[in-house]
């Protein structure tokens, strides 16, 4: 009887253990870019750039990189507030991690430094 | 005692095996034909009253689609070149040529999504979202992906049910109701819709899949 018991609590628990880990870090980036999408602060925008640099300095995800896009939005963010060289090499980074993005990326740069 | 949990035991297997499971593989064999790499979050197309929706529902595709393997191309950056391009209206891509974003952006697939319910009940302290997602191929044109989810978020409170703790119950919820952000309803539905999407290539699970159980076309849950 205790023995059933016993199998019956050990599946379970083998049975939770597989959690599925992320690839990425993604620390508190959907808040702050939604909380700034909806309200375009300069305070808010502090908060969230802080996130895209937590994000393209530190990844703990199994992929240990930087999201897609990321070094994208963080150049195209960082452009915009005035820091155009840091910007445009951060959009450069984005094509050279993943190549795929070369099309619309290289579009992106062609259209800022008109 | 032995024997009744045995019974037990056996009925639940034999229950639980009565349904067939559908594998990936065969409800979408599409994605294993055609395997895109990237993906174009689309502006959702709205179908509810509330205006909100649709702008703040478009972002919330990123991180999931990022984290299920694909190449997604930021909603942020891309949510400008629709409005340039007058195409935030998704509507007259829905069905017709998509060989335009292989064309601007490269991408290989567009993530449609149709909002057909979004709204927040107060007193009985829900949230209801309903979104159906179609994943096309802008090479083919053909449907990679599709399905729906009609997620409900449960934010009501539990203060007692009699006399004065129900009335203290029934504010603490509508409150709390009030302060939960709609666009959170959003994020478990793709949370629970995407969950059956095949891995993309930075996935570990790419390409190892095509077994594994698919889900209902339709999903519906209620989530604390």
């Amino acid at each position: 009887m205790k023995k059933i018991f016993f199998i019956l609590v050990a599946v379970l628990t083998l049975s939770s253990c597989t959690t599925t880990q992320s690839l990425y870090s993604w620390y508190n980036y959907e808040d702050a870019t939604y909380q700034y999408n909806k309200k375009s602060t300069e305070e808010l925008q502090v908060k969230m750039l802080e996130q895209y640099k937590k994000l393209t300095d530190k990844q703990k995800g199994t992929r240990g990189v930087v999201p897609p896009g990321m070094f994208a939005e963080y150049g195209y963010q960082l452009y915009k507030t005035g820091k155009k060289d840091e910007g445009l090499s951060f959009l450069k980074k984005e094509i050279a991690l993943y190549p795929e993005s070369e099309k619309y990326i290289s579009r992106i740069i062609k259209q800022l430094e008109k | 005692m032995k024997k009744i949990i045995l019974f037990a035991l056996t009925v639940v297997a034999l229950v639980s095996s009565c349904t067939t499971p559908m594998t990936m593989g065969k409800q979408y064999p599409a994605m294993y034909e055609e395997k895109p790499l990237t993906i174009a979050i689309m502006p959702p197309i709205n179908q509810t009253t509330h205006t909100e929706a649709k702008d703040y529902f478009y972002t919330t595709m990123y991180l999931p689609l990022c984290e299920k393997g694909y190449y997604v191309y930021s909603p942020y950056l891309t949510m400008e070149m629709f409005q340039q391009e007058s195409a935030y209206d998704a509507e007259q891509f829905i069905e017709g040529d998509l060989g335009i974003f292989q064309k601007i952006l490269g991408a290989d697939a567009a993530m449609f999504t149709i909002i057909k319910d979004w709204r927040r009940n107060n007193i009985g302290g829900l949230l209801t979202v309903d979104v159906e997602y179609v994943l096309r191929s802008t090479k083919t044109g053909q449907t990679l992906y599709s399905r729906e989810g009609k997620i409900t978020v449960d934010t009501s409170i539990n203060g007692g049910s009699s006399g004065l703790g129900a009335l203290v119950s029934m504010i603490a919820t509508a409150v709390n109701t009030a302060a939960t952000d709609k666009v959170i309803a959003g994020r478990k539905c793709n949370a629970f819709v995407l969950s059956d999407l095949p891995a993309g290539k930075y996935s570990s699970w790419y390409g190892k899949d095509a077994s594994n159980a698919a889900g209902k076309k339709m999903i519906k849950a209620t989530v604390k």
